[in-house]
Parts: structure tokens; sequence; C-alpha cells
């Protein structure tokens, strides 16, 4: 009677153990492929619970920029980021809104941090210059060091660049086309410069340094990226494009928005919200098994599964987890013993209208499934349109609210499944009391 | 068994009153009470040394430095770093936005009058009221987009239950929750923002979800018990899955409730702002599960059919 259920439910036990303690501990095995972080160290935390500024950058209302022009001064934000060495960051273009968003966390060393000059600085018109450099002068990284004296060309001089490959050879470099005077600017200076490098910076960062080959004259010339690897060198080929592109915006970035929290605030939100998380999490998992009894333990290690899941899979594409997003979680515990809920109710009902536990069962699913599938896909749906038009933290929550339903509906009607066939094989399992019906022992 | 056709005038009526509550509150307090997130400004909390704020002092030195209107409030939070410290906040709302040189002199006048606390991080919001026209505009726009897109799924799923029918119905009960969480934001003036619309969002896939568990029944009795009036068919249905419906809102309440409670004693507002409309939906989406949905649908139906009884001697 058993036996298959009986397999597939030690089967699925093992993976819930093996999900938790990933979970937990992380996996790593060496020699192989396999390298689950563990979530506490692995997840990513919303600005909202490690502190720090979003801000939403877009051009002033005067001006209407090319989808070119955002690229470009998303790679401006980016650089300058670089430059003050915040590579815990992100930086997401919306092309249809022309917004640049931009997430920081607060830097652990910076006492008197004004969050709305810094966002500012990051949407000034960005100064390209392309300079002539003195090998002595450098940096301690080696890098040349911007010298005022030796500008040749500036950011209106170039008209546009663009990554480009030879269709021959394939090899990557940018192009540049020049503006009249910039043209006859760089013709005297690759004339008197060749075999030594010209310098490209972006305010004060230099972003490249291309050795001159030979005088160039007329209003375009090119730069060979130098890598061999295609697809890295068209990386490298866009990049500087859109720098050099950058170079040439005729309008700074405004903050339409700006949202800075204390990273102390965050920090105990986050506690409370965990705390909170856990408490609804034993009160669930009691009501299950007080109100159902056997079949509200194998509810709870089905909550288990969903929980676990859900925690790695945010950790492992690497969403940032808002607070709103632990909310969803936090709800989807909520709902997710729904479908359980119904199917055991389902059976109840099976089972007092006289059918044995095993038929019991059978039909409990059965009649239960399509009111968990319909009801699981109109959540699916508000969830989608709220991830769709929804903004930074709600985009978590909805996140969090899918996937806790779609894991809902896998771990009712695979695992709950299996092991209710499996347990109810078992003689000392007919007892109706069991199932949260009242009175003696099933017509077997 | 309980006859909820039956006596669904009272809950109509009782329905009834939340909607005349809500518009009354609504004229009463001018509309909504908007968050900055929708209607633009600049909100700006400063740690402070201890509770001692004088608010009046506090909203003059801030107009007098921006020239703009400001209200002043204090609010506290606890320190999870550092035993559960308690933190004391005063909190500045300004209802346009800041250029940056008002907002650096109000920053200023702030330190400068009162004893803030040094080394701590200032939170602030600055929002462009262009900006929170259209945030708003997009909440709504998902609301409707949501509901439109539960009618066509329900009026596919349910065709036994006339479809459309059974699709309008379902919409009726949620409109009927939304429309609570906004008295709810109505009477007590609280700021209305994202949250809140996640929230909203939330319920509205809730309630069909709750809603749907009950029309699944009805649909599967339909086939069963053909000659059953729909009343009946519909007061069984009800019945037998009042159970799930209980208790699948007993579990999700309580996961909102903890996390509220949790919230509010220690006072994080975005969370609080969360899970209070949450709440507030999750109990409305239950009772116009079991009050609403199920005998609209049933009036509808009778009408229909009394309709279709009444056009076809006149073909004949």
């Amino acid at each position: 009677m058993k036996g298959n259920y009986g397999i597939k439910s030690l089967l699925l036990i093992l993976i819930i153990g093996l999900l938790t303690y990933m979970s937990i501990a992380g996996l790593s095995i060496p020699g192989t492929e396999i390298d689950v972080k563990k979530v506490s160290e692995n997840i990513r935390f919303g600005i909202d619970i490690r502190g720090g500024v979003r801000a939403v950058l877009t051009a002033p209302s005067d001006v209407h920029p090319t989808d070119e022009q955002m690229e470009a001064a998303k790679q401006v934000v980016e650089n300058r980021l670089d430059y003050q060495k915040v590579y815990d960051r992100t930086v997401l273009l919306e092309k249809t809104n022309k917004r640049i968003i931009v997430e920081i966390p607060w830097r652990q060393d910076e006492k008197d941090f004004d969050p709305r000059k810094a966002v500012n600085e990051l949407g000034m018109t960005a100064q390209l210059t392309f300079r002539e450099v003195d090998a002595s002068k450098v940096d301690e990284n080696g890098n040349y060091l911007p010298l005022d004296d030796k500008i040749i060309l500036k950011g209106d001089d170039v008209v546009k660049a663009a990554p480009e490959a030879d269709p021959s050879t394939g090899k990557v470099y940018v192009s540049l086309k020049l503006s009249s005077e910039g043209a006859k600017k760089f013709e005297e200076a690759t004339g008197r410069l060749v075999g030594q490098p010209i310098a490209i910076f972006m305010d004060e960062q230099l972003i490249s340094a291309p050795n001159v080959r030979e005088k160039i004259s007329g209003d375009s010339a090119v730069i060979d990226i130098g890598i061999s690897d295609t697809n890295l060198a068209t990386q490298e080929a866009t990049e500087l494009a859109n720098t050099i592109n950058a170079g040439a915006l005729p309008f700074k970035l405004e903050a339409i928005q700006i949202e800075s929290i204390s990273p102390i605030l965050g920090k105990s939100a986050l506690n409370v919200i965990l705390m909170a998380g856990l408490v609804a999490c034993i009160l669930v998992g009691l009501f299950m098994l007080l109100y159902y009894r056997l079949p509200g333990i194998i509810a709870d290690i089905a909550l288990l599964f969903q929980i676990v899941t859900q925690v790695l899979v945010i950790s492992g594409v690497g969403m940032s987890l808002t607070l709103a997003g632990i909310a969803g979680i936090i709800l989807t515990i909520g709902m997710g013993v729904d479908a359980n809920v119904i199917i055991y109710e389902r059976i109840k009902e099976e089972i007092k209208s006289g059918k044995t536990i095993r038929a019991a069962i059978d039909v409990g699913f059965e009649r239960a499934f399509t009111a968990i599938f319909d009801g699981n896909i109109t959540t699916l749906i508000t969830a989608v349109v709220l991830y769709m038009l929804g903004s930074g933290s709600i985009q978590s929550f909805a996140f969090t609210l899918g996937l806790g339903v779609l894991l809902n509906f896998i771990t009712a009607i695979v695992i709950s499944r299996t092991f209710l066939r499996a347990v109810s094989g078992f003689k000392i399992t007919k007892n109706r009391w069991l199932y949260g019906v009242r009175g003696g022992n099933s017509n077997v | 068994m309980f006859d909820f056709y039956g006596n669904r005038k009272y809950f109509f009526a009782f329905s009834g009153l939340i909607l005349v509550a809500c518009i009354i509150a609504l004229i009463v307090h001018q509309g909504l009470n908007l968050d900055i997130q929708f209607a633009g400004g600049t909100i700006i909390e400063f740690q402070m040394k201890d509770a001692n704020i004088d608010l009046n002092k506090a909203s003059e030195v801030a107009k007098a430095a921006t020239g703009k209107n400001v209200s002043a409030q204090t609010s506290y939070s606890l320190n999870a770093d550092n035993n559960n410290e308690r933190i004391d906040l005063l909190v500045l709302n300004i209802s346009s936005s800041l250029s940056d040189e008002e907002h650096e002199k109000v920053m200023a006048a702030i330190k400068e009058n009162f004893a803030v606390r040094e080394d701590a991080e200032i939170t602030t919001r600055h929002v462009d009221p262009a900006m929170g026209k259209e945030l708003a505009a997009k909440s709504i726009l998902a609301v409707i987009i949501a509901a439109i897109l539960m009618v066509i799924y329900v009026w596919i799923r349910f065709k036994i239950m006339g479809g459309l029918l059974a699709g309008l119905a379902s919409v009726i009960a949620l409109l009927h929750d939304v429309m609570v969480m906004i008295a709810l934001y109505a009477i007590t003036d609280l700021p209305v923002n994202d949250s809140f619309v996640a929230a909203v969002l939330t319920i509205v896939g809730y309630s069909i979800n709750d809603t749907i568990v009950i029309f699944d029944r009805i649909r599967e009795n339909s086939t069963l018990l053909r000659k059953e009036p729909l009343a009946t068919i519909t007061n069984k249905s009800i019945s037998q899955s009042i159970s799930r419906t209980i208790n699948t809102a007993l579990t999700t309440i309580m996961c909102v409730l903890v996390v509220y409670i949790f919230a509010a004693y220690n006072n994080i507002e975005s969370i609080k702002n969360f899970a209070l409309p949450m709440l507030v939906g999750l109990v409305s989406g239950t009772y116009s599960t079991i009050f609403i949905a199920s005998p609209v649908w049933v009036m509808m139906k009778e009408r229909q059919a009394k309709r279709q009884a009444a056009s076809k001697p006149a073909k004949a």
C-alpha cells in the first residue's frame, strides 16, 4: 500500500533537510560548481534596512534626452561611483521614464555625510577631457594625473562616440566623430605626440590612455580596445563610448526623489520584523498542528520547505530584500497554509461522509485542486501587476509574494500529498481523531 | 444552516454604513491625507539627544530658515545595536520641495538651536511633486488593471456560474474591501503612501482568492444539485467552505497582526503603515467573501433569469 509513497516521502524529507541546512550553513562541494553561500551572508538587504541613499535622477524638465544620452548619463554616474570606490551599489536605468535610480549603502567611515550633496554631485554635468600626460606625474596606482594646462579636447569637441567592430577582422574599437574645431586641435596634438599616450579623463578620473599611432587628420578617429576576447572588448568599448558621449551631454541630472535612511534605524527595523516573522511562523505552525493534527504536522513540514526555498531563491538571485519584502514573506506564511487548509477541510468532509481515510485523501486532493489553482492564479496576477507597476520596495514585496504563492502551490500539491498518502498506509494512522474529525475509527 | 442569502439586507446595510462614514470623512478631511510620496515635499528626521523638544520653536526655526510651511512632530525609535536604547526623533514635514540652499539652511538652523545627537545620520526624504503625481496615477492604474484581469479570469473559469456575472460579483466584493481600506484612511486621516497601495493590491489578490474558493464550491454544487434554487446552493456552499474561509483568514490575520504588534511596539512607521491597512483589508476581505460576493451573485443571476423569462414569451 504505502511502498512507493514511503520512499518518495523519505526522499522529500531528505531534500527539505538539505535545503534547510543549505540556507543555514551554506553548501560548498570542492571540485564541483556547487557553491551555495549561507543565506545570512549572501542575502542583499535593501537600502531601508542597510541604511543609505536612494535617489531618482532625471534630466531637467525642459530637456528631452534620447535613450543613448540616458545610457551615457548612467555611465557617468557609474564612473563617479567607481571613483568614490562605492562598488556595492545599484544603478538602474528606466528607459521609458528617462530616469536613473541610484542606491548607495551608507559608508561606515563617513561621519558627516550629506546625502543630498552626494546625489547632486553624482548628477553634475560631466567634464570630459582629452589631455597630454606627464609620465612622472602619476598617483599611487600608477595612473596619470589630470594636468590642467595640458587639455587637448573637451567634451563638446566630441560629436559622437560609438562602439564598432571591424567587419573583416572582428576587432572591436571605439570610433570618434569630432567637431571641426576639435578635429583641428586633435590633428595638431596627435602630430606632436606620435608614440605617446593621450589620456581621457572624466572629471578627475582617468578613463583610458591610448597611445597615438600616427597623426590623425579629419573629423574621425579610432581608439583600439586591445582586448582579444570579443565579448569583453565589446563591453569595454560600449562603456568607453558611453563615457565619452556623457562628456558631451548638455544637461545635468536632477534628483526628483531622495531618500536617506539611517542604518541604526534600518537595523532595528530588521530585528523587529525578523522577530515578528519567527513568532508568526510558530503561531501558524502551532495552529495547524492543534487544529489538523496529523496532516497539520505535514503542513508544517511543507511550510518549512516553502520558507527555506523562498529565502534561498531570494538570496540566490541577488534581489535586494526590503522590509516590505520580508512582510511579503510573512504574509505568504499565513496565506501559504491556505492550500493545505482547503485540502484538509475537504478531506475531513469526505471522512465525515463515510469514506475511508485513503479514499477521503484521494478525493479531497482532487476536489480541492480547482479551488487552489484558481485562487493562487489570481494572487499571482496581483503580484505580477505589482511587480510591473511598483517601484523599489514594492517590487521586493511583489517578488516575495509571487514566489510564496508559487511555492505554496507546489508544496500543497506535491509534498503534502505524498506525505499524507505515505502515512495513511499505516494502520495506526487510520484513527479519525488524527485528522481532526470527531469520534471513532474510520470504516477502513 | 444559516441563511446567508436571506439576511443579505443586514450585511449590505452594514457595508453601506461604512461607505457613508467613508464619504463623510472624506468630505470633512477634504480628501485623503497624501504622504509626501504622492503629494511631493520633504521630510527630515533628526536624531535628538533627549525627548525635550519644543515643537513650536522647531517649526518656527525651520520656517524662518526656509520661508516655507513646516510642521514639526516628535517620534522615537529603538536602537537594536544598543540594548534597545530609545532614540528620540524630531520630524520636520515640509509641504513643498526645498532647494539645496534652503535644505542646508534648515539643517544648520536645527543643529544650532537644538540638541541633535552628534555623529547621528539624518534621515531625509524628498519627493518632487510631479514624481508624486505620477506615482499616484500609476498606483491607481495598478489597482484598476488588477481588477480587470480578475474579472476576465473569473469570467473564463466560472462559465457555469454565468461567467461575467461571477466576475462582476467578485469584483464588487473586491471594491468593497478597497472601500473599507480607504474608509480607514479617510477616518483616521493617516497619510496614504505606496505601502498603502501595496496593501490594497494584496487584499485585491486575497479577496478574490477567498471568493473563488466559495465560487468553486458553488460551481461544483451547481452540477450536483441542479434542482435546488440558487439561494439554497449558495447557502450550502458558503456553509461547506466556511471553516476553510475562517481558518485561512485566521492564520493570515495572525501573521499580519504579529507584524503589526511588533512594529507598533518598536514604533517602526514603514511597517506599521503596511500592516495596519492589510489587517483591516483581511478582515474586510473575509467578510465580503462570505456576506457580499455570493449574495450579490445570486441577486444578479436571479434578475438575469427573470429578464430572460420575461423576454421569452415576447419573442414567441
